[in-house]
């Protein structure tokens, strides 16, 4: 160090003239390095704050070639509602993966493409989403497209009504902001899924919310949830007419409430059947029957916010699942 | 002018002599190893994952921000912040572009866009921090101001020689980082297609003016941006050095400093004076990639003002303070 501190006190002593071609380097690179940095600064500015807005003019190459080549291999993508996302499973797995690790337990080579599902969807909600390119892309890649949707729309009857304005997304955020009421009298999966901390003391307040779903409530939405069914079913067939479609059915998650067995059996068995008969006219795809898998079963799989099947309810959903593949 | 010259030789020639500069390249060259190899084995990951198709991964990824988008235990300003990377994820898929297309150049990227707001102030710090109190330190101070030189000169030719390494620090920080994360991820990547020009208003993203430039282009206007914030932050620390007789007082300053400023980010969004603050400021690379800034109301023109005033003030209290104070102990 000390040798250093007489080096600096003189600017023409000694040490300097070694430094001559480094200073030289140095002062030239920094400068070039400066300017450089300079420019770049100037123009990100003006690019930020007037943007050229000229817009990518590439058009959006529609990559439909290339659906899943036939070569032996599953190839699984899900769309839908919670049900598909895998909520109320502890191990977070869903009747998706438990259906994948189910075909691909035999040695068959089963890939999982995408799973698109998002709590709280309905057919209004699915069918603006099938309109994107990524989905429409990750469907393209499957063979096996797994579909659940429509239990949003059949449960949050007429709580729907009053936020059909608001859209879907609103409706579960206020389900999300933790009012036990709209929770348990939508139903909606969504409220379901994020109060499950918070749900199990409101059980009261859960019977009387479900007080105000009578079947005729619950089946106001059916007509125009099962012609928005059918658009999302053809639709998807569109987008990969190769891929076979399985439609997971709808089961009653509320018939552990006496007063609620009844009409929601009913209410579920009209939205399957209507499902049923959207499928038969159309080929290549098929109901996966889920409401006798949980009807009188409801406390052994059903998940604690009595609403989504638990880890044992998806494994059956997914057995189901296998067998109708297979 | 003439006789600044000399002195400006003088200041850098002490940079290089106090090895600093050497230290600086020692610690990018070895973290960005580091960073390049946990950046290879999350994409290895991936790729198992995805079948190596960015479009799925992408997807998915979308996907898992919609859905915890209606999760109530995520505060608001994170939901507005998926909100936003939801729709240019989207807007990327839209347009297939990849906004990750593996390589060096997008790992570079990537890598100065995180370093803007402390890695890269670390850095400059590390060279500006002792560059007036480590000649107090030592007492060196004495024999710079015997000399036949006005004051100002002398601390003129010290802030001219700590620009000239700031700028260096920048280049080395993009050489260092582009040509070790080339070899794990190749050394292409100058032309692919990035977007900006996403204007942010609320939650909604408005795609009118977004355009693609190739990544070369992108890569300099954000150096450039980088350089900007990495100026006043130098001249910041200069200021520090300046006030403080003790280089590891005025070191610890600005770190305290630089690290509120990280913190405040994550969580002043309701404390709006902070916008106000200089290390709130620092990401001015976000206004480029259109992430939203940390606090409402902050906008480019904005954070350069707030940034240019701290600046500008520094250097006036820099040269007040070292011209006039009596330089005795």
């Amino acid at each position: 160090m000390f040798k250093y501190k007489t080096s600096y006190r003189t600017d023409g002593g000694i040490g300097l003239n070694d430094f001559k071609w480094t200073w030289r380097g140095l002062s030239l690179v920094s400068i070039a390095a400066t300017l450089l940095l300079v420019i770049g600064f100037i123009y990100a500015a003006r690019d930020i704050m007037s943007p050229r807005g000229t817009s990518y003019s590439v058009e959006a190459p529609q990559n439909t070639a290339a659906p899943a080549e036939e070569s032996g291999i599953l190839k699984v993508a899900a769309v839908g509602d919670s049900l598909a996302k895998g909520t109320g499973d502890n191990t977070g797995e869903g009747f998706v993966r438990r259906a994948v690790a189910g075909l691909s337990a035999d040695g068959t080579k089963t890939e999982l493409i995408g799973n698109l599902g998002i709590n709280g969807l309905t057919t209004a909600g699915l069918r603006d989403k099938l309109k994107e390119e990524g989905v429409q892309y990750v469907l393209r890649q499957a063979n096996i497209i797994l579909v659940s949707i429509g239990g949003n729309d059949l449960f949050q009857g007429a709580q729907r009504m009053l936020n059909e304005t608001e859209g879907g997304t609103d409706a579960s955020r206020k389900a999300a902001s933790g009012s036990a009421e709209v929770q348990a009298g939508s139903g909606g999966s969504e409220g379901a899924a994020v109060g499950r901390a918070a749900v199990p003391g409101g059980g009261s307040s859960e019977n009387a919310g479900l007080k105000d779903l009578n079947p005729e409530q619950l089946l106001t939405s059916l007509p125009s949830a099962s012609k928005r069914l059918e658009e999302i079913l053809s639709s998807i067939s569109d987008i990969n007419p190769q891929a076979r479609i399985y439609y997971i059915g709808l089961y009653n998650p509320f018939g552990d409430l006496r007063e609620m067995l009844i009409p929601g059996n009913q209410a579920v068995t009209s939205w399957n059947n209507a499902a049923m008969d959207i499928i038969n006219r159309n080929t290549g795809m098929t109901l996966v029957p889920t409401l006798d898998l949980f009807n009188g079963h409801l406390g052994k799989y059903l998940s604690s916010d009595h609403f989504h099947p638990n880890g044992d309810g998806y494994q059956r959903m997914a057995d189901r699942i296998v067998q109708a593949i297979r | 002018m003439n006789s600044l010259l000399p002195l400006i030789r003088n200041e850098c020639m002490k940079i290089i002599k106090k090895k600093r500069f050497y230290v600086i390249l020692l610690i990018l060259v070895v973290l960005v190893p580091m960073f390049t190899y946990a950046q290879m084995r999350s994409a290895e990951r991936n790729r198992a994952k995805f079948s190596s198709d960015w479009r799925l991964e992408l997807q998915q990824q979308i996907t898992d921000n919609e859905n915890s988008l209606s999760s109530s235990r995520i505060p608001e300003e994170w939901k507005t912040y998926r909100r936003v990377f939801i729709q240019q994820m989207q807007y990327y898929l839209d347009h297939d572009v990849n906004p990750n297309e593996p390589s060096g150049v997008t790992f570079t990227r990537e890598f100065l866009d995180n370093s803007i707001s402390l890695f890269i102030p670390l850095m400059i710090m590390a060279v500006a921090s002792d560059i007036v109190s480590g000649e107090r330190t030592t007492g060196t101070i004495k024999m710079l101001l015997t000399r036949p030189v006005k004051r100002w000169k002398v601390l003129m030719s010290k802030m001219i020689a700590l620009l000239m390494f700031v700028s260096l620090i920048i280049v080395s920080a993009f050489l260092v980082s582009y040509l070790i994360s080339g070899l794990a991820f190749g050394y292409s990547g100058f032309n692919a297609p990035v977007f900006t020009g996403f204007q942010l208003s609320g939650d909604s993203v408005d795609m009118s003016a977004v355009h693609s430039v190739p990544q070369w282009e992108y890569m300099l206007m954000q150096t450039g941006l980088i350089w900007f914030v990495s100026v006043v932050v130098a001249l910041l620390a200069f200021m520090v050095s300046v006030l403080f007789r003790s280089t590891a007082a005025s070191i610890v300053v600005m770190m305290a400093a630089l690290i509120a400023g990280t913190i405040l980010t994550n969580m002043a969004s309701a404390w709006t004076s902070a916008k106000y603050l200089f290390m709130v400021n620092l990401g001015l690379t976000n206004y480029l990639s259109g992430s939203p800034a940390p606090i409402e109301g902050m906008s480019l023109p904005f954070s350069i003002a707030v940034l240019s005033i701290w600046g500008i003030v520094s250097v006036i209290i820099s040269f007040a303070v070292f011209t006039k104070r009596d330089i005795l102990n």
